[in-house]
């Protein structure tokens, strides 16, 4: 206050009426972005395709239809095989398993090997055992099992939850 | 305005359609909150029926449009689920490499619905095509139609009809809601049904003889008799010996339980002179909030529970099996919450025993006994309360018990049980021949109890004045003075000419003890001043 | 920074000053004031509906089929589709009103004359086809007003003599609406006419380039002051400024007023009540007022009157010998069409 001939007080004031001079523009320039910006956001979220939300429980089968061992088949309406097979020897539902036939490294359909107790996708020779887990090819390099699709027991029936999003339906 | 400015107002302009953005924001969440609960259903033609769907689409769109806005549909529940048979099933066949059979039976429901088919299977309903042994059944199987088709008398113009089925009486009326017999045809024309089959634990037929002699398409597909199929009574006796048929109140192929849910379901047989049960809801106060108010009774709800879901008023459903907030899971045997059963000539009060049977016995301590392992009328009633009590207070419904209870035994004691007691002397005394019908006492006594009697005790137990008195006891008192008692004095009379004196005489003596108890006396002495 | 300059400067040899030289068209005062920016009005408006319409095109369907459930899907659906809706059919009004009162700026202060009359007509191409698109973008909503429109708007075609029949097969792609309607709908809407009026976009702001802004003179402006400012950043910032309120108009109108989604169209049922939108009230009323062909021909030569208004104007002027001609017939004109849309507006059928 006192030092009116300080230099650097003087260059302090010019930077100060410089900023002064560039604030509006600033502002400017940061309610544009920030308007428009949030509009553009907004566009961005339309065109992004929503988390599917056709997801549903659906009647799997019967507990009794699949045996402690067995395995039973199950299409979902979106023609998607899926393997459920029963691990467990209770009834509830962790004793059931159901895994997806696409497999996770590429997308092919993996098929059941009987022969060699195991599943196998023709595309670049993976496999995967009776539980899914990869036993060989590119899943097994990058540990990749096959997708486990959720289920649940209600009284004496098996629900699995799938989603029900295709072309077809 | 210079340009400073000009940038400023951009900036505050800016901030605003920010701010606004912000706004918009806000209602896309608010809106996305709102649509969570109301979540449009999902339907999937699960994979197993997708070949029945594709075909059914054109060949019968409306039970594949029926069932699409089924929960069935929702929860991945197809044709196959339901339709699919055993290949020794009697009446299963091979349709497009699926084996099935068109009747789905309680025994077909109970794969999932486990609960709600034991229910139903020990309530009266599954008991209701049991009535081969009635009165109502000799009536339309005898005395409306013949138990034997009979010849035409002369020509119908333009039908060339060579026998009348006797039955039909029994096959549309009766049986459409009691539910009959259903049958296969026999290769030489008569039917065969769950007697012939006797079918084992599983349902199915044990006898081979029965099975081969069933008559079959071209395609394999076994022929049903055409009087027995279509049925959807509540009591159908199926091929596969389980009783009933889930259809007559849950309507195939949508099988909702919002339909279940309304007066208008049980209407379909819960009506008419003998048991207006319908009408008299109509006419109670009940029935007139419903009206009213159905559309906001939340009909469609999962599980729709007294008292949390609605409140409105009750239906049928309500009361006698639907969840409340006290007893919280629905019922499918709707005589649970029934204290007194209306239904015979004389009401009992529903002491059961184990097997549902209501006890006769009159001895305290076996009474006891056998309700150890039954459901007392106090049991039923409590349960009953429990709805009632959503609404109204406990002295409000302890007082509404005392009013039904005294109307009940009111009809019991001055008219049915001496008007049964007057029809059995005629009867033990031969004044009337053991064939029903054949008098006109018979039929008075008849409409005394089936009709009008039922008509009073349920216009009471549902409060309905109208049909408790005018539709009910006063025209049960015309019936017993001007008709049933001058036609029972009239058969003594002929006894008596007839030169059949004691009997006569033992007739008279007990319609002259019944006419001199203190409720009849106003009869003879006729002293009480009447009202102009 | 310098460098990053240099690069670009040598791949692409345009220098700012050049730019600015070519940008910085000097603009009349005039222009300061407000009521002079109902040109950029519809300009803004139009690039609002390109980037909503592209938005909306990601989710539309147009057959019949899937039409109605895809604007479903769009307003119930996607997320924010409502509001991008909202804002492309509000935007879409606001045009349709901008340019008309951009029209009238530009009739009563008679900046048609020599040497703009070319200006005119392309102006008036532009009013038609932004009428072609309010037209064609209700008939893709697919709701009764989109089926029961197209069908009257091809029925009055049909009316026209000679090659009325051509113009209506040519809309409705058959002899009645049916199953191509639909995707020639959505071409016009989405691709022919968006191109047209680009390129006539083009051609109307090369003409107010190469033939300058019509200057005025106001009175209450000091005579010393200089007459011109410069278009960057000065009237730029007036035009960001209009585009920041349009902006908070339609996220207002967007959100307080949503657009709906009206019953599905029902080739079977005709509505009770049906009434075009509201830019359409005139001709709706005119139809009702007189007969099929001779209203048709009416409005036609009304359009074609519109047209060649620069030369009838200066015909007019010299029989008349009144300069105030043309101010008299537009106030009588303005009157007419308030009058009938007032009067449509009204009217219960």
């Amino acid at each position: 206050m006192e030092a009116k001939n300080d230099s650097t007080n003087a260059r302090a004031t010019e930077d100060r009426r410089g900023f002064l001079t560039k604030l509006p523009t600033l502002g400017m320039a940061a309610g544009l972005a920030g308007g428009y910006g949030t509009f553009f956001g907004m566009a961005g979220s339309y065109l992004y395709p929503a988390a599917s939300n056709n997801k549903t429980w659906l009647l799997a089968t019967h507990l009794d239809n699949v045996g402690p061992g067995q395995a039973y088949p199950f299409r979902t309406p979106a023609g998607e095989q899926v393997v459920i097979a029963r691990v467990g020897s209770g009834a509830s539902a962790e004793d059931f398993i159901a895994l997806s036939s696409v497999c996770p490294h590429l997308g092919c359909r993996v098929h059941w090997e009987a022969q060699n107790d195991q599943f196998f996708c023709p595309c670049h020779n993976g496999t995967f055992s009776r539980d899914g887990a990869p036993t060989g090819g590119p899943p097994k390099d990058a540990n990749q099992a096959l997708i486990r699709y959720p289920l649940s027991v209600r009284g004496n029936l098996l629900f699995i939850e799938v989603d029900l999003t295709s072309l077809t339906t | 305005m210079n340009l400073q400015t000009k940038r400023v107002i951009i900036f505050v302009l800016g901030i605003a359609f920010l701010a606004s953005l912000l706004l918009v924001q806000w209602q896309e969440t608010e809106r996305r909150n709102e649509e969570a609960g109301i979540t449009t259903k999902l339907i999937s033609v699960p994979a197993s029926s997708s070949r029945c769907v594709e075909c059914h689409d054109s060949s019968s769109p409306g039970i594949t449009a029926h069932w699409r806005s089924s929960t069935h549909a929702e929860k991945g529940v197809g044709c196959v689920e339901c339709h699919q048979a055993s290949e020794s099933d009697a009446d299963s066949f091979s349709h497009y490499g699926e084996v099935i059979a068109t009747v789905v039976t309680p025994r077909d429901c109970s794969k999932c619905h486990v609960t709600e088919s034991a229910e139903f299977a020990a309530s009266h309903h599954a008991q209701g095509g049991n009535i081969l042994a009635s009165l109502d059944n000799f009536l339309a199987e005898t005395v409306e139609g013949n138990r034997t088709p009979f010849n035409p008398h002369s020509p119908t113009p333009g039908m060339d009809v060579t026998e009348v089925n006797g039955m039909a009486s029994a096959f549309t009326g009766c049986q459409q809601c009691h539910g009959g017999k259903v049958a296969l045809m026999d290769k030489d024309g008569g039917m065969i049904n769950v007697d012939d089959l006797q079918p084992n634990e599983e349902g199915l037929p044990t006898n081979a003889a029965a099975v081969a002699s069933i008559l079959k398409d071209d395609n394999g597909k076994p022929k049903f008799h055409p009087g027995t199929w279509p049925n959807t009574g509540i009591g159908r006796i199926n091929l596969d010996g389980s009783l009933g048929s889930c259809s007559a109140c849950h309507s195939r192929h949508d099988f909702s339980p919002r339909r279940a849910r309304q007066p208008e379901n049980c209407g379909k047989c819960h009506l008419g002179p003998d048991h207006p049960q319908k009408e008299i809801y109509e006419e109670s106060k009940h029935g007139v909030a419903y009206r009213d108010l159905h559309a906001s009774m939340n009909l469609d709800a999962e599980t729709w529970i007294l008292g949390e879901d609605y409140a409105q008023a009750p239906t049928c459903a309500t009361c006698h099996m639907s969840a409340n907030s006290v007893d919280r899971s629905v019922t499918h045997n709707p005589g649970t919450r029934i204290s007194w059963t209306n239904r015979p000539p004389v009401s009992k009060l529903m002491d059961t025993d184990a097997d549902g049977k209501i006890i006769s016995a009159l001895d305290p301590a076996e009474r006891q006994e056998l309700l150890s392992n039954g459901m007392s009328h106090e049991e039923r009633r409590q349960s009953m309360r429990n709805v009632c009590q959503h609404c109204h207070t406990p002295d409000y419904v302890s007082g509404f018990y005392k009013q039904y209870d005294d109307f009940v035994v009111l009809y019991n004691e001055k008219f049915a049980k001496p008007g049964e007691s007057i029809i059995n002397a005629l009867r033990t005394n031969s004044l009337i021949t053991p064939t029903q019908f054949d008098e006109e006492i018979e039929w008075t006594w008849f409409y005394l109890w089936h009709h009008e009697g039922r008509r009073a005790r349920h216009g009471a137990s549902m409060m309905a004045p109208d049909y408790a008195h005018w539709h009910g006891m006063y025209e049960v008192a015309e019936r017993f003075y001007q008709e049933l008692i001058p036609q029972a004095e009239e058969l003594v009379e002929h006894a008596a000419e007839e030169g059949r004196t004691d009997q006569a005489a033992a007739v008279q003596a007990i319609i002259d003890e019944i006419l001199a108890r203190p409720e009849h006396a106003w009869k003879s002495g006729g002293t009480e001043p009447q009202g102009g | 920074m310098i460098s990053i300059r240099h690069w670009f400067r040598e791949r692409i040899p345009i220098s700012g000053d050049v730019l600015r030289e070519l940008t910085n068209e000097p603009v009349p005062n005039h222009l300061k004031r407000w009521w002079f920016c109902l040109g950029g009005t519809p300009a803004y408006l139009f690039v609002v509906q390109i980037v909503t319409g592209i938005l909306l095109a990601f989710n539309y369907q147009a057959t019949p089929t899937a039409a109605y459930e895809s604007v479903r899907y769009i307003t119930e659906e996607a997320s924010y589709g409502w509001y991008f809706r909202g804002i492309h059919k509000w935007a879409a009004t606001l045009m349709i009103a901008a340019v008309i009162l951009h029209q009238m700026r530009v009739y009563f202060t008679a900046a048609y004359r020599k040497p703009r009359e070319l200006n005119w007509m392309i102006g008036m191409c532009l009013l038609l086809g932004t009428l072609g698109l309010g037209f064609t973008g209700y008939c893709l909503v697919f709701e009764q007003l989109s089926y029961w429109g197209a069908t009257v708007a091809a029925n009055i075609c049909d009316s026209v003599p000679w090659f009325g029949g051509f113009l209506k097969r040519m809309l409705l792609g058959g002899e009645s609406y049916n199953e191509h309607t639909l995707s020639r709908m959505f071409i016009l809407h989405a691709a022919v006419l968006p191109c047209v009026m680009i390129l006539l976009l083009f051609v109307h702001i090369s003409f107010i380039r190469l033939q300058g802004v019509t200057e005025f003179k106001f009175s209450d402006e000091p005579k010393d002051k200089p007459g011109f400012f410069s278009f960057f950043p000065d009237h730029l910032f007036t035009e960001v400024i209009i585009g920041l309120v349009l902006m908070l108009l339609l996220s207002f109108l967007a959100s307080v007023v949503p657009a709906h989604l009206g019953p599905k169209a029902d080739p079977f049922t005709t509505p009770e009540t049906i009434k075009p939108e509201w830019f359409f009230y005139v001709m709706f009323r005119w139809l009702k007022l007189f007969s099929g062909t001779f209203a048709v021909l009416s409005i036609g030569f009304i359009i074609f009157a519109m047209f060649i208004w620069p030369w009838l104007d200066a015909g007019l002027r010299r029989i008349t010998r009144n300069e105030e001609i043309s101010t008299w017939i537009g106030i009588v004109a303005v009157i007419a069409l308030i009058g009938l849309t007032v009067w449509e507006a009204l009217a219960a059928h």
